[in-house]
């Protein structure tokens, strides 16, 4: 379950981090004079800084169960595209800076100096192909370029990250003031890199494969829920060790010709047994297309569980508010959960509505209350989730945790129109599903 | 975009703070009188230099003349704050003194020796002269 | 890399500008009046230059010299200053008895003569344009006119020419004062055992480096090659027998020795 304790945490740590390599610098320099030492001096900064903070996105994107667990998925996610723009400018800037300190210092110009670092600095030359290697990857990863390409491409490009990186890191200790002199501050550099390193590979290769292996996921069949809709049942074997909890999803990847490229990430929709597992996977185009089409007995290489929208105990009355695709994980929840649940199932056509069934006989097994708000905005005249209509579909709102799952706008609304009905922000859960 | 000037204002904030720290503990000193260093022959004068701030650290030259020859030069300061910068220090400040008693102090306008190749004459004492040595 | 130092000097402060042009495999370095880069004499030195690398160089394979080489053209054919190359390379193949050649091992090559006269020449180019006071080194042969600046008595204080020390890399063995005349030195120091007795064909050894001091660097130039391709013992007595010229010598153990007319060019030790 996501606290507030977990993101803040976190941001903690790096924040101390941070400080340590700004002592670092500070440790490593005597005295600053002039315009060129203050260039320089501010070029070691930006440059110690910008080497922590690419360490630190890697490691917010390796899929650590512990943080993915206490922060969420989705947090993760902004915090890395946040991060990743402010590196880039670290980056642009310590390299800027330390161009025209060193030019101020040596008594020539930039142009020249740039020319000087470039041929006769070691390691200089491949540090300023990763940092455009990465400006590249900044602009493949804005959203008007994201938008014209498929997300596989921009993914597999995001990959060239490692790349610059690992051609960056040489010079860090070649020409950088805090380290030539300092052994000491070479080993921590040296064991801050090897650790991320090797808990990427841990959780994003070797645990993937030890699953993998131990619990032998195979596609056990396919159901079409509606025309948009389909189901995909996944058995195994001890998939109670994985303990997986409502709300949670996997990244899953069929092997199979056309889809073993790629990795997606779904929720469970129902509670996992020891053998079996459902996701239920909404859209157009091929890909839900391929997935439809999945022959039972195809291997899965499932990672996760991922997540950190799961149900909170408080012995509070629940409101589950899902928009669309949302109810996958609301449908997980909406079965696990005890005490008093309501169900606001927003959908702008019947047809998109699935598990009406299964909702409708859970609701009546445990005495829970769903209410299908079907229609759109035109039809309804008015925001059928406004602050009036949320009270009235669930009587006591204000008192209830409330966990909500749709798409961003939807979500949005939500969440001004709960905050106007007097639930306080703290027990809104939600998770974004664009990441 | 906002976040964008907050975070771009907060760096800069945080440079200026910490740069601004790191050179109040430099001072600036201007020093020029000749000393005269009390265990030289006679005839002989110790010409002190300004201390010169580099990026790394201060340097400070001191020359011993001798009926217009330069004879010896310390060196009174140089960087040391860093292993790098001893490092540097062992092998650049023999390599002026050196330097400067063999061309320098000569002052000579040209240097003949066996041919040189392009890539030798970068090496070479020609090429200190041509760049303004 | 041209960079403007004021000479030293109580009233006239003339200008001088140094360059470095890189040809004919090595640096030509200038020390001109500014004057010389304005009137177009300093472009036209080096234009001359690239034009003497480009007809006598033996590493292009479509230099006159080449060709010459393989016999592919006659001397008719070339440049006219192909033939004064070659009578003069006779000339003191004839008064070195054989040490200096224009053929070493057996392969047309005038080198040992073409750098000294190209880099003469280009002085005479800056003297013409009315320069009075210019330093032309090709790769370590130095042509002087003039002197550094005045000498406070109404005359000029020579220019100083360092020998490099073969022996010390980076130090001089020898400072000379030079007005109106040449340095040329050869020596295994830069490039190794690059000077072949052509009477044994192999490197001559024996000597370090030896320097010629006299009017024109061409010929400066191929006697100090030819001087050194002798050895010790021979050299001593052929440079000292030189009309106008003297020669300097360090010997591979340090020692050194010099031709009675070297020792008024002597300025400091």
């Amino acid at each position: 379950m996501a606290t507030a304790v977990g993101p803040r945490a976190l941001l903690a740590a790096i924040a101390a981090g941070a400080v340590a390599v700004l002592a670092l610098w500070w440790h490593s320099t005597l005295s600053l004079a002039g315009l060129g030492g203050w260039l320089t001096g501010a070029g070691e900064i930006l440059g110690l800084l910008a080497g922590y903070a690419v360490v630190v996105l890697v490691l917010l994107m390796a899929r650590i169960r512990p943080i993915e667990r206490a922060v969420g998925a989705d947090r993760l996610a902004r915090w890395h595209a946040m991060g990743g723009r402010y590196v880039i400018g670290l980056i642009s800037g310590h390299a800027l800076a330390i161009t025209w300190g060193y030019a101020v210092t040596a008594h020539t110009n930039p142009v020249s100096e740039t020319a000087t670092l470039l041929t006769t600095y070691p390691d200089v030359l491949m540090a300023t192909v990763a940092w455009f290697l990465l400006l590249g990857v900044a602009a493949v990863s804005a959203r008007a370029a994201r938008r014209r390409m498929s997300y596989e491409t921009w993914y597999y490009l995001h990959f060239y990250t490692y790349l610059a990186i690992a051609l960056a890191f040489s010079h860090q200790f070649a020409v950088g003031a805090a380290f030539t002199g300092s052994l000491v501050a070479r080993f921590w550099w040296s064991a801050l890199y090897l650790v991320v390193a090797a808990l990427v590979l841990w959780y994003r290769v070797a645990v993937p494969v030890r699953d993998f292996a131990r619990h032998q996921f195979r596609v056990a069949g396919v159901r079409q829920e509606s025309p948009h809709t389909v189901s995909i049942y996944v058995k195994g074997r001890y998939l109670k060790e994985l303990a997986a909890e409502p709300g949670q999803f996997f990244r899953w990847r069929f092997l199979t010709r056309g889809l073993w490229w790629q990795s997606h990430p779904y929720s469970l929709s129902a509670v996992p047994s020891d053998e079996l597992m459902r996701i239920t996977v909404q859209g157009i185009g091929d890909h839900s297309a391929a997935l439809a089409r999945l022959r039972p007995g195809t291997r899965v290489l499932a990672e996760g569980p991922f997540g950190a929208f799961t149900p909170v105990r408080t012995g509070r009355s629940v409101l589950l508010l899902a928009g669309g695709v949302g109810i996958t994980p609301l449908r997980a929840m909406f079965a696990a959960l005890s005490g008093t649940v309501t169900l606001i199932y927003r959908a702008s056509t019947w047809q998109d509505i699935v598990f009406q069934s299964e909702l409708d006989a859970i609701a009546e097994a445990r005495g829970a209350t769903v209410h299908y708000v079907v229609g759109s905005r035109r039809d309804f005249g008015a925001d059928p989730l406004s602050a009036t209509a949320l009270r009235r579909l669930a009587p006591g709102l204000h008192r209830m945790d409330v966990y909500l799952c749709g798409p961003p706008g939807m979500t949005g609304n939500a969440v001004t129109a709960l905050t106007e009905a007097g639930v306080p922000r703290r027990r809104i859960h939600y998770e974004s599903f664009e990441f | 975009m906002r976040r964008a000037i907050l975070a771009v204002t907060a760096t800069v904030a945080g440079l200026v703070a910490l740069l601004s720290f790191k050179t109040h503990s430099s001072s600036e000193r201007t020093v020029a009188s000749p000393e005269p260093a009390a265990s030289l022959p006679p005839g002989e004068r110790a010409i002190t230099g300004n201390v010169a701030n580099t990026a790394y650290g201060p340097v400070q030259v001191q020359v011993v003349v001798a009926t217009s020859k330069i004879v010896k030069v310390n060196v009174l300061e140089q960087p040391e704050s860093t292993e790098h910068d001893l490092q540097i220090g062992q092998f650049a400040f023999p390599k002026l003194i050196g330097e400067t008693l063999s061309a320098q102090s000569a002052r000579i306008d040209s240097v003949s020796g066996a041919t040189y190749t392009s890539g030798g004459y970068i090496k070479s004492l020609q090429s200190a002269l041509d760049n303004g040595a | 890399m041209p960079s403007a130092t004021p000479s030293p000097g109580a009233n006239a402060v003339t200008v001088q500008v140094r360059h470095a042009e890189h040809v004919m495999g090595t640096v030509v370095s200038f020390d001109v009046p500014v004057s010389a880069r304005h009137d177009g004499s300093l472009d036209a030195a080096i234009r001359w230059l690239h034009w003497v690398d480009r007809v006598f160089s033996p590493y292009r394979a479509d230099s006159d010299v080449s060709l010459l080489a393989r016999a592919e053209v006659s001397v008719d054919a070339c440049a006219p200053e192909m033939a004064e190359v070659l009578a003069a390379c006779a000339s003191v193949r004839d008064l070195s008895g054989g040490y200096f050649t224009a053929a070493p091992g057996g392969q047309f090559d005038p080198s040992g003569y073409v750098k000294g006269w190209a880099v003469e020449r280009a002085a005479a180019l800056l003297a013409g344009a009315g320069s009075a006071d210019h330093v032309v080194n090709g790769g370590g042969d130095v042509q002087c006119a003039g002197g550094r600046g005045p000498d406070g008595s109404g005359g000029r204080e020579p220019w100083r020419v360092g020998i490099a020390d073969p022996l010390r890399p980076g130090r001089l063995a020898l400072v000379v004062a030079a007005s109106d005349c040449a340095v040329a030195t050869s020596g295994t120091a830069e490039r190794g055992p690059h000077i072949i007795d052509p009477h044994t064909g192999r490197p001559a050894s024996g000597l370090a480096s030896l320097t010629i001091v006299g009017p024109s660097l061409a010929l400066a130039d191929a006697y100090a090659t030819a001087a050194f391709a002798m050895g010790p013992a021979r050299a001593r007595d052929w440079t000292a027998s030189l009309e106008g010229y003297a020669a300097f010598a360090i010997t591979g153990t340090g020692a050194t020795w010099h031709t009675p007319g070297f020792a008024r060019h002597i300025a400091a030790v």
